[in-house]
């Protein structure tokens, strides 16, 4: 039997790499099963050895589906409740209904803090820098974006392995939806200010008063309305092109 | 454009469309850096980043969210870039209208790619059940190995979405373009603008805020009014 | 209180439902009505922890979820109501929680049932289940998230088992 918490920095290492391997077999039956299976084959190892019991095995890859980003944290916690019960310490909870409670309310943290919050403010700093024809554009979205993803992905396994179940106050303390609602507050705003460029642009182009501009707003809110309803943005590209192209091959 | 670039185009379209699911997540994926990556590639990278800045404003509000498969912006960048620097050369118009038709054209073409997506995800699930079957045995090694496959799925989606729309987008286009260039030339910036707004419009009506559109009106306001009062 | 939304997700409170559904039905509270959630603290905990501020999160059993559904707590709220399972639905709308539409999110498969479309498996007490809800008057139909075509539960049915 090996030593408590006996997961060394190489063991960690091997981890962090794999956690990137979370989706590769994304599948329709168990979507991150085997992904999770992988992620942990190194720290379960470090406990149980080279040859690993199927039936271990088979525990950890039952369907499993999370925020990538998350899993890393899962697999802290699973790893250090696995490493209890291997050496015949009492735990309040498997890791079988541990992964059951976590990784769909992980899962809408993740949406919501990274795709829905960090992801649009990064991506619309970065188009200010396009506008411009800068091609800063691209590197400036990547850090802004990765930045926190790094340090989630690669902390969030220390977090699960030391504070195991209470994490999750850690994690409830930093209000992450909030934090999430908060960015795209400010995804809207920037959104205004570009817009509001681009239509100043746009009328010096044609050699206009800029307060043309303010035309662009009435159009902009049918069209949220219209997308509110639940219209794809293809079909609205395709409606608006037509008429457009229509219109112009009338007046010319 | 020689063979070099060709594969290049076809590696970064593999890595790109790994990067969505399979491995990472980098955001390599997104229209805003596969444009100009792709653009770069193919000698010319700021027609890469107008294509990307269009198509990322586009989708900025779409949301990968659960199992739902959202619309392949990745390829849709890239082969809209690719047909851009290609057309450029045999169709004598270049700038803005091309761009502007590239996209287009590729928007739609995109769709193909769920598809694709949805067949990678599919034959992941025969891995899966292999896999499962490896694991039952105790056959470890065989896991990693199947499981691993799966950059073999996605990156087969990725290239097969970018070679269609890059295909059949060069069939449209070499014989619907001559007849559209002059009218699309004609409302050029209207056309721009209307991607934009649809981009700015599907933000603002699905983005998961109260008072989106009091934030939105606010900004737009007070910058439109100062860039006019400078 | 009125049910803006009435849903069967196996993942319960998860990013198509906070993400999609919340704002495409403007929904200002959460009811979870399941009866194992509502016994582990830390489940409550962690889904607490991933809702925000602003909208209200409210996990109970199901008898307790017919309490508070019609108390005056939630008298102005649009609440969406979440069921992990057919027989989690079938029973609320007995105990007399009225809602005329079911939307079927996410069934995920397990041994005995048979996948009808890539998020939704059903075996046939599923199937007799969610019969005996729209024998009541209630349509169901199969949306994961608003941006998906919308199509009744039957269209799935008639389709087959893949």
């Amino acid at each position: 039997m090996i030593p408590d918490k006996a997961i060394r920095l190489k063991t960690y290492l091997a981890m962090a790499w794999r956690s990137l391997f979370l989706q590769t077999s994304w599948n329709f039956e168990r979507l991150q099963n085997l992904g999770f299976l992988f992620l942990m084959l190194p720290g379960l190892r470090r406990i149980y050895g080279q040859d690993l019991p199927a039936d271990l095995c088979l525990r950890h890859s039952t369907y499993f589906n999370t925020h990538p980003y998350f899993a890393s944290m899962v697999a802290g916690t699973c790893l250090r409740i696995e490493e209890k019960q291997a050496n015949g310490i009492e735990t309040v909870i498997d890791t079988d209904s541990f992964k059951k409670m976590v990784m769909a309310p992980f899962a809408a943290m993740g949406d919501a803090l990274f795709w829905g919050g960090i992801r649009p403010i990064a991506a619309m700093i970065g188009l200010f820098f396009a506008t411009q024809g800068s091609l800063w554009a691209p590197v400036v979205f990547l850090l802004l974006f990765n930045l926190p993803h790094f340090l989630f992905r690669f902390s969030g396994f220390w977090l699960g392995y030391f504070y195991e179940l209470r994490a999750i106050e850690i994690i409830q303390r930093t209000h992450l939806p909030d934090l999430a609602i908060r960015l795209k507050e400010m995804t809207v705003v920037l959104l205004g200010v570009l817009c509001a460029y681009l239509a100043f642009k746009g009328c010096n182009h044609q050699e206009i008063s800029s307060l043309w501009g303010f035309v662009l707003l009435p159009v902009v809110y049918l069209y949220a309305w219209i997308a509110r309803k639940g219209v794809s943005s293809l079909f609205l590209v395709l409606l608006t092109t037509l008429s457009l192209l229509l219109l112009s091959v009338l007046f010319y | 454009m020689g063979p070099v670039e060709y594969c290049l185009t076809g590696a970064l379209a593999m890595f790109a469309g790994v990067d969505r699911v399979a491995f990472g997540q980098f955001m390599i994926s997104r229209p805003i850096v596969v444009g100009p990556l792709a653009g770069l590639i193919l000698g010319d990278a700021l027609v890469g980043l107008e294509i990307g800045m269009l198509l990322e404003l586009l989708w900025l509000g779409r949301l990968p969210v659960g199992a739902a498969i959202p619309p392949d912006d990745t390829q849709v960048t890239l082969g809209a870039t690719v047909l851009a620097l290609h057309l450029e050369q045999t169709l004598t118009v270049h700038g803005m209208p091309l761009v502007l038709l590239c996209v287009l054209v590729a928007i739609p073409l995109g769709k193909f790619g769920q598809s694709f997506d949805r067949l990678a995800r599919n034959v992941n699930d025969r891995f899966n059940t292999k896999a499962l079957t490896a694991l039952k045995k105790g056959d470890v090694s065989s896991m990693e190995r199947l499981h691993l496959m799966g950059l073999g799925s996605f990156a087969f989606a990725g290239l097969a979405t970018a070679a269609l729309i890059i295909f059949f987008g060069f069939l449209v286009l070499s014989f619907v373009a001559p007849f559209l260039v002059d009218s699309v030339r004609h409302a050029g910036l209207g056309l721009q603008y209307s991607l934009i707004l649809v981009g700015a419009a599907s933000l603002l009506g699905t983005i998961n805020v109260n008072r989106a559109v009091s934030l939105f009106s606010a900004a737009f306001t007070g910058t439109l009014l100062v860039m006019w009062l400078k | 209180m009125s049910i803006v939304l009435a849903r069967i997700d196996s993942r319960l409170v998860h990013g198509q439902v906070l993400e999609a559904w919340v704002p495409h039905v403007k929904a200002d509270c959460i009811v979870v009505a399941n009866d194992e959630v509502a016994g582990v603290s830390f489940q409550r905990a962690v889904m607490e922890a991933a809702v925000p501020s602003s909208i209200k999160l409210v996990i109970g059993t199901l008898e307790e979820a017919v309490r508070i559904l019609s108390s005056a707590e939630l008298l102005k709220k649009r609440v969406l109501l979440l069921f992990s399972n057919s027989e989690d639905a079938l029973e609320l709308r007995q105990l007399g929680v009225i809602y005329d539409k079911l939307n079927l999110g996410n069934m995920h498969s397990s041994s005995g049932k048979d996948r009808y479309s890539c998020t939704i498996a059903l075996d046939t007490e599923d199937i007799h289940n969610l019969q005996k809800i729209e024998d009541q008057g209630v349509s169901i139909v199969c949306q994961c998230v608003p941006a998906d075509r919308e199509r009744t539960w039957h269209k799935l049915i008639q389709t087959g088992a893949r």
